[in-house]
C-alpha cells in the first residue's frame, strides 16, 4: 500500500513539481502574539465559502429560477427533497454568519493595520471580497420569491436609482425592466450563481496567494528592529489543525441554529398586494437604510437621500483605499486617529444597526 | 310669542301671495287663460296648487295683477314662459325645496325630493345628454297636479305601477338606458299577491314605491338600494313584520325573526355576503307570491341542484308527493332554516328521520342509523388528523400538504351531506369512503411530520456529538504535536 501511494507520489511530483509546495509549507509558519486569535477569522469565512457553495449547488438541483416556480420549489425542497430543510437552513445561516465573520475578519485587519506596506492589495481584495459578499447576500436573498424579499429588493432597488448620473439606468439593471419582477428574479438568479461566484472565487484565490506570498501580517510593534521578534507556529500542521478545530466548533453551530431556527419560507410574491408594514432590509444593510432615513429629505440645496449614498459611496471608496492615506502605519508608527476611526464606525454600525431593529 | 309667530307666519304667507300674484279668483292670468278654454288653464283648476291660492306665474313668473299681456308676461317681471329640461324641477324645487314656503302652506310634505331626485338613477343625464332623465312632472304631471293622498294622482299608490310601467314596460325606451334591464315588471307585478291586491282597490300592499323609494330610487346595485340584495329583508319587513298593518291579511308576522336565525339570513346580514338568498330569491321580486308545495323544491333546486335532483331520484320523492308533504321544507323549515348539521341525521332525537321512521325494523330507521354512523365517523377522522396536525405545527413542521387533505375532507363532508339526499346508504357509503381515506393520509402525513421532528432532533444530537468527538480528538492531538 506504502509502495503504491509513494509510487503515486513520484509520479505526481514529477509532474508537478510537489516537492517545491511541500517545502513552501513545512516552511511556512504563523507568527503568535496576544493577537494571534484574529488569524482565524479569515479561515472561517472562507469555510462559510465553502459551505455556501456546496449547499448552493445542492439547492440548485431544485431551485427554478422564475417568479411562477420559485417560491414553489423552495417549498419543494423544504417539505419534499430528503434533507432539503437543513441544506436550505445551513444555506441561509451560513449566509448570515458569513457575513458576520467577515465584518470581524476585516475589522480585525484594519485594527491591526495588517494593510500597510506590503500588503496593501491584500486588503484591497479583501474588501471588494467584502463588498461581494453584501452583493451575495442582497441578490440570495430575493430567490425565495417571497413577499418579505420581495418588497425588500424594491426598496433595495428604489435606492439604487438614487445614485446620482447612473442611477436610473442601475434600477433598470438590476430590475431588468422598471419594476421589481420575474425578470429580476432571473438577472438575480444569474448574479448569484454565476456571476459573483466567478468574480468572487478569481479575487479569493488571488486574495489567498497574496496572503501565502507574503505571509501572516505581524502586530506594528514587530516592524521595529529593536524589539524581540514573536513566537511562531508551523502553519503544517500545528494552525492548520486548529482552524480545522474552529471548523467543526463553527459546524456545530450551524447545525443547531439549522435545526432549531430553520429559515421560513413566508407569503408567495405578489406584485399587487400591499407592502408589509415596517419592511426592513437584512441586518448587514440596516445601518444604511437607518441611516437614510434619518437623513431629512432636504439637507440645503441636497437631496437628503442622494446626500446619504454619495457619502456611503464615499465612506467606501475611503475604506477601500485606506492604506494608502493611513502612511503612518506604512511606516511602522503606530496611528491611534485610525483605531478611533475605526472604533467609531463599529460604533455608528452597532448602534444603527440596533436602532433599525428596534424601530 | 307664541302669537308673534303666528302674525309673521300670517305675513309671510300674505308676502308670498303677494309675490305670486293675487288670489285664484284675482288671478289675471287664470281669468285669461279661462276665458281662451285652454288645456292648461281647465286642469290647473283642479290642480292642488291652484287650491292652494297659487297663481300660474307661481312657476312661470310674470305679473299675474296686470291686465294688459304684455306686462303680464314681461320678462322683467320674471317671466320665463314655459320652463325646459331641467329648469322645469328646479321651478318646483324653489317652493318644494324651501321648508318655510312648504310649512306657510301647511304642508309637511319633506323637502329634501329634488336633492333625491337628482341623486337618484333617474337623476342621471338623459340619452340626450343635456337634461335628466325625469323631471317632477314626469311622473306627477303638469298643471293637473293632486295630492299623493288623491286616487286620481299618478302618484296614489293604487295609480304608480302603471305610471312606473309607462316608461319601464317600453322596450324601446328602456334599451336605450339598460338594455339588461327587463321590461316586465308589471305584468310580473299584476301576477303577484302584492298586484292582486292592489288591482282590486287595496292601497296598502307593497307597490313599485313601497321597495324602490320614490324620488331617491338608486340602481338596484348600488348598496344604498332599498333593494340591494343586503337590504331586502329589511324593506319587505318594513310591512311583514308589522303586526298592525299586516293584521286584516292573516299571515304571520315573524318571517323577518326568523329569517335573521336562519343560514340564510346570517350569511345575508351578518356576513354581509350578497350572493346570500333574501326574500325575494325564493318569493320572486315583483312577482312576489309564497311558492306552493309544489314548487318548493324547485325553488330551493336553483341553487341546491345537486340535492333536488338526488331527491327527485330518490324514494321519498313519490311519499313526499303522496302525502302532499312539501319537499325540502318537511325537514329543513322555511324562513328559519339552519345549518344542517349531523344531528338532523339519524335516530336520536333531535333527527328529523325519526318523526317518519319510527320503526327499529324498517330499512329508512337502518339506513338513517348507518349514515348518521358514517357521517360521524367522517368527522372523528377528520378531528383526529387535526389533532395531529396541530402537534406538528406546534413542532414547527411544515403540514402544508396535510391541511390541504383537511380542506378536502371538508369537501367530502359536503358532498356527503348532498349525497344523503339520494337516501342510499350504499351511495353515501362510498362518498364518505373517500374522506376516510384522505383522513388517514392526512393523520399518516401529521404522524410522519412529528417523526421526522424527533428524527432531525436525534440526528442533530448524534451529530453534535460526533463533531463534539472529534474535535475534541483534534484539540488532544493538536496538544500533543505542540508538546513536543
Amino acid at each position: 500500500m506504502k509502495k503504491h501511494l509513494s509510487k503515486t507520489y513520484k509520479w505526481l511530483d514529477d509532474r508537478l513539481d510537489l516537492t517545491s509546495l511541500s517545502h513552501f509549507i513545512e516552511k511556512k509558519t504563523v507568527p503568535i502574539h496576544r493577537s494571534s486569535i484574529w488569524y482565524y477569522f479569515g479561515g472561517v469565512s472562507l469555510f462559510f465559502f465553502i459551505i455556501q457553495v456546496c449547499t448552493g449547488i445542492l439547492l440548485l438541483f431544485y431551485y427554478k429560477g422564475s417568479a411562477d416556480l420559485a417560491f414553489e420549489s423552495i417549498q419543494f425542497i423544504m417539505s419534499k427533497v430528503e434533507f432539503g430543510w437543513l441544506i436550505r437552513s445551513i444555506h441561509a445561516w451560513a449566509a448570515n454568519l458569513f457575513i458576520l465573520s467577515v465584518f470581524i475578519h476585516m475589522f480585525s485587519v484594519y485594527f491591526e493595520k495588517s494593510y500597510r506596506r506590503p500588503r496593501e492589495l491584500t486588503w484591497i481584495s479583501g474588501v471588494l471580497l467584502f463588498f461581494l459578499t453584501l452583493f451575495f447576500g442582497f441578490s440570495g436573498y430575493l430567490l425565495p420569491w417571497n413577499k418579505l424579499a420581495f418588497f425588500a429588493t424594491k426598496v433595495g432597488t428604489d435606492i439604487a436609482g438614487n445614485v446620482p448620473i447612473i442611477g436610473e439606468a442601475l434600477k433598470g439593471f438590476l430590475r431588468g425592466g422598471d419594476d421589481v419582477t420575474g425578470a429580476t428574479l432571473s438577472r438575480f438568479f444569474g448574479f448569484h450563481v454565476a456571476l459573483f461566484p466567478g468574480i468572487f472565487t478569481t479575487i479569493l484565490v488571488i486574495h489567498l496567494i497574496m496572503v501565502q506570498r507574503q505571509g501572516m501580517s505581524e502586530p506594528i510593534e514587530s516592524d521595529k528592529e529593536t524589539t524581540v521578534k514573536n513566537k511562531t507556529m508551523p502553519f503544517f500542521p500545528n494552525f492548520m489543525l486548529r482552524d480545522m478545530l474552529l471548523w467543526l466548533v463553527v459546524l456545530n453551530v450551524l447545525a443547531i441554529l439549522a435545526v432549531f431556527f430553520p429559515a421560513e419560507l413566508g407569503e408567495k410574491a405578489d406584485a399587487f398586494a400591499s407592502a408589509p408594514a415596517g419592511i426592513k432590509p437584512e441586518w448587514y444593510f440596516l445601518f444604511m437604510f437607518q441611516t437614510l432615513k434619518y437623513i431629512p429629505a432636504k439637507l440645503f440645496v441636497f437631496d437628503g437621500e442622494i446626500l446619504g449614498i454619495l457619502l456611503f459611496g464615499l465612506a467606501g471608496l475611503l475604506w477601500l483605499l485606506v492604506p494608502f492615506w493611513d502612511t503612518k502605519s506604512s511606516k511602522g508608527i503606530r496611528n491611534r486617529k485610525m483605531n478611533y476611526l475605526g472604533l467609531a464606525a463599529v460604533a455608528f454600525i452597532i448602534i444603527l444597526t440596533i436602532l433599525g431593529w428596534v424601530s | 310669542m307664541k302669537r308673534i309667530l303666528s302674525m309673521i307666519t300670517a305675513v309671510f304667507i300674505f308676502c308670498i301671495i303677494s309675490v305670486n300674484g293675487a288670489p285664484a279668483a284675482e288671478d289675471k292670468c287664470y281669468l285669461c287663460h279661462s276665458t281662451m278654454d285652454d288645456k292648461e288653464s281647465k286642469l290647473f283648476k283642479d290642480d292642488i296648487h291652484f287650491q292652494k291660492g297659487i297663481s300660474c306665474s307661481g312657476c312661470h313668473g310674470g305679473d299675474n295683477t296686470a291686465e294688459d299681456n304684455d306686462a303680464a308676461m314681461n320678462k322683467q317681471k320674471g317671466f320665463i314662459g314655459v320652463p325646459k329640461g331641467n329648469k322645469i324641477s328646479e321651478v318646483c324645487a324653489k317652493c318644494h325645496g324651501n321648508e318655510k314656503i312648504m310649512r306657510g302652506y301647511g304642508s309637511k310634505l319633506p323637502v329634501n325630493q329634488y336633492d333625491n331626485l337628482v341623486n337618484s338613477v333617474h337623476g342621471k343625464l338623459a340619452v340626450e345628454g343635456s337634461v335628466r332623465i325625469v323631471q317632477c312632472i314626469t311622473c306627477h304631471t303638469a298643471h293637473g297636479i293632486k295630492s299623493v293622498k288623491n286616487p286620481l294622482s299618478p302618484v296614489y299608490p293604487l295609480n304608480i305601477p302603471q305610471t312606473c310601467s309607462k316608461c319601464h314596460s317600453d322596450a324601446g325606451y328602456m334599451k336605450t338606458y339598460n338594455p339588461s334591464l327587463a321590461v316586465d315588471q308589471y305584468t310580473m307585478y299584476k301576477s303577484s299577491v302584492h298586484g292582486k291586491l292592489n288591482s282590486s282597490g287595496d292601497p296598502k300592499p307593497a307597490q313599485c314605491a313601497s321597495c324602490h323609494g320614490s324620488h331617491d330610487i338608486k340602481p338596484v346595485k348600488d348598496i344604498r338600494s332599498k333593494v340591494y340584495p343586503v337590504n331586502i329583508p329589511g324593506t319587505c319587513s318594513n310591512c311583514h313584520s308589522d303586526k298592525e298593518y299586516m293584521a286584516q291579511y292573516k299571515i304571520p308576522t315573524d318571517q323577518f325573526a326568523k329569517y335573521s336565525r336562519s343560514v340564510h339570513g346570517i350569511a345575508l346580514l351578518e356576513k354581509n355576503d350578497p350572493g346570500a338568498p333574501a326574500c325575494n330569491n325564493c318569493h320572486g321580486n315583483h312577482g312576489a307570491t309564497p311558492p306552493g308545495v309544489e314548487s318548493i323544491s324547485k325553488v330551493c333546486g336553483t341553487c341546491h341542484a345537486l340535492n333536488a335532483e338526488l331527491f327527485s331520484s330518490s324514494p321519498h320523492k313519490k311519499a313526499f308527493d303522496e302525502k302532499n308533504y312539501p319537499e325540502c321544507e318537511t325537514c329543513h323549515g322555511n324562513h328559519e332554516i339552519v345549518t344542517a348539521t349531523n344531528k338532523l341525521l339519524g335516530v336520536d332525537k333531535d333527527a328529523v328521520c325519526i318523526s317518519c321512521h319510527t320503526d327499529p325494523n324498517s330499512s329508512g330507521y337502518k339506513s338513517a342509523k348507518l349514515m348518521r354512523q358514517l357521517i360521524d365517523s367522517l368527522d372523528n377522522t377528520k378531528n383526529a388528523a387535526m389533532v395531529l396536525i396541530n402537534i406538528a405545527e406546534q413542532k414547527g413542521m411544515d403540514v402544508t400538504e396535510a391541511k390541504f387533505k383537511l380542506r378536502d375532507i371538508n369537501q367530502i363532508k359536503l358532498e356527503a351531506r348532498t349525497q344523503v339526499h339520494s337516501f342510499d346508504p350504499s351511495k353515501f357509503k362510498d362518498v364518505v369512503s373517500k374522506g376516510l381515506l384522505i383522513g388517514s393520509d392526512a393523520s399518516a402525513d401529521a404522524k410522519g411530520a412529528i417523526h421526522e421532528y424527533s428524527f432531525r432532533r436525534v440526528g442533530l444530537g448524534v451529530s453534535v456529538f460526533l463533531i463534539c468527538l472529534l474535535a475534541f480528538g483534534l484539540f488532544l492531538y493538536i496538544r500533543r504535536i505542540e508538546k513536543k
